[in-house]
């Protein structure tokens, strides 16, 4: 039997599947919990009906770029292994990088399937996850404590009457984190000549701006669960006409 | 019972949980190469991985400790636990939980924003494993199309398509806040090329510089108010 068929065997599927159906059965469990609670403390139906379903409509387009990311690892790491990893805590960019560094560490030249052999395989795999853990060990042991600590000053802020810095601090935070998104991408223009992330965030923001509209002028807000998706489509096709002019 | 000492019960379950999940996730994934090792009869080579390790844990735990830091107060208690053990937490959890907050009106660190949070994360994760499963099992029929080169283009600008509709949402939202961090980010990244593979650590200053300008222009307001 191959190195290949070893890695995409039945056992490696049922392995990868436990811990895979493991971590669905908790977010279902979480999702049910904050549900119910969210309507012991009086929220609207509506609202939490909003969060699940903008929620899901957000993450489909994502979601298939991720199982791309499935495809381009299964020809070097066999489909259960990717299929794990990019379905628990994993990225795409942090598994490739990973596994190419152990591969390395093992004594292979590269992510290469025509070296991989199976202690290569299971040290890779061993690489891949002590090295991701780090944020689940740090959550479990300083979550809470950095949560409560949090919110003191905000309860304090409040309390006098003004609007709490936690709203100002996230929109605050999230602009500094796509501020360094759309730098990075004027930076790849200059420096390389691809103009292609800069066309898909242009058209992209254009279509937000189109979705914004229809939502806040002509009162559809139903767009608003698929106002990001709808966005990224249209950016996303704007890459393939371009790359085809 | 009264809603506020339901809601500290319910996230104080939520902390007990959330851990007991998480520990067991991790005994999971670190005990599945030695499963696989002991059905394929080849276990992991301690040698080599504590020598991949040593350059993994290099540049990955910091990250790990900036991404901890900076996202669980955006998290909350709930989607913290998921958000952690589910991953792809900048190019989806994150905004797709701002997303949700923003369509529910749900201000940041009261009941609301918790249960929101929770919600938008735990319907992510359900959405991402669901897509990829059946993905998985489509694989050989999809493989073509999904990869054919004239989608790749599409395929390979999905962060660029993400920023670009979350761009014009919080900058709209933030005008004040965003021209400095867009412009000394963008100047960064002309001047020094380098930096542009070095996004993930980018945030940090753009981050602080945006809270910064956010933290004077909120105590400008205060003061507003208390005069008034």
């Amino acid at each position: 039997m191959s190195v290949l068929s070893q890695m995409n065997s039945l056992p490696m599927y049922l392995i990868c599947g436990v811990i895979i159906l493991f971590v669905l059965a908790m977010s279902l469990f979480f999702m049910v919990r904050a549900w119910r609670a969210g309507i012991a403390i009086g929220m609207d139906q509506t609202k939490l009906r909003r969060a699940v379903t903008s929620s899901v409509t957000f993450t489909l387009l994502p979601s298939i770029s991720i199982l791309l990311g499935v495809i381009a690892l299964s020809g070097s790491l066999g489909v259960p292994l990717p299929w794990l990893r990019l379905s628990v805590i994993g990225a795409l960019h942090y598994e490739t990088s990973v596994a190419d560094i152990a591969a390395r560490a093992i004594g292979l030249s590269g992510l290469n399937i025509s070296e991989m052999t199976p202690t290569a395989y299971t040290t890779i795999a061993l690489v891949m996850s002590a090295g991701i853990i780090w944020g689940m060990v740090l959550t479990i042991f300083f979550n809470k404590r950095y949560l409560s600590r949090l919110q003191k000053p905000k309860n304090a802020a409040t309390s006098k009457g003004g609007k709490g810095f936690g709203d100002v601090a996230m929109t605050a935070m999230f602009i500094g984190l796509v501020a360094a998104y759309v730098g990075s991408y004027v930076g790849t223009f200059t420096s390389t000549g691809n103009y292609m992330p800069l066309i898909v965030l242009a058209v992209s923001a254009a279509a937000m701006a189109v979705f914004t509209y229809f939502s806040e002028k002509r009162g559809q807000l139903w767009l608003d669960n698929f106002s990001v998706a709808g966005s990224m489509l249209c950016g996303m096709a704007a890459a393939v006409l371009a790359a085809l002019v | 019972m009264d809603k506020k000492t339901f809601f500290e019960q319910y996230n104080q379950r939520t902390h007990t949980y959330g851990r007991a999940g998480l520990i067991i996730g991790i005994i999971l994934m670190l005990g599945c190469p030695f499963v696989m090792g002991l059905i394929l009869g080849a276990m992991p080579d301690l040698g080599a991985f504590w020598k991949g390790f040593a350059q993994v844990a290099l540049v990955y735990i910091p990250s790990c400790a900036v991404e901890f830091l900076i996202y669980t107060p955006m998290l909350g208690a709930g989607g913290s636990y998921l958000a952690f053990i589910t991953g792809n937490l900048i190019n989806m959890k994150i905004p797709c939980m701002m997303n949700a907050k923003g369509i529910t009106d749900a201000e940041a660190g009261s009941p609301e924003s918790e249960i929101v949070s929770t919600l938008s994360i735990a319907a992510s994760a359900v959405t991402t494993t669901v897509v990829i499963a059946l993905g998985v099992l489509l694989l050989i029929p999809l493989q073509p199309i999904l990869s054919s080169p004239v989608l790749a283009p599409a395929f390979d600008n999905v962060v660029p398509a993400l920023f670009g509709a979350l761009a014009y949402q919080y900058f709209r939202k933030g005008i004040k806040i965003v021209a400095i961090p867009l412009m000394v980010m963008t100047v960064l990244c002309v001047a020094m090329p380098s930096l542009i593979g070095s996004v993930g650590f980018l945030i940090i200053p753009s981050g602080a510089m945006a809270i910064g300008i956010g933290y004077v222009l909120w105590k400008r307001d205060i003061k507003k108010e208390v005069t008034e």
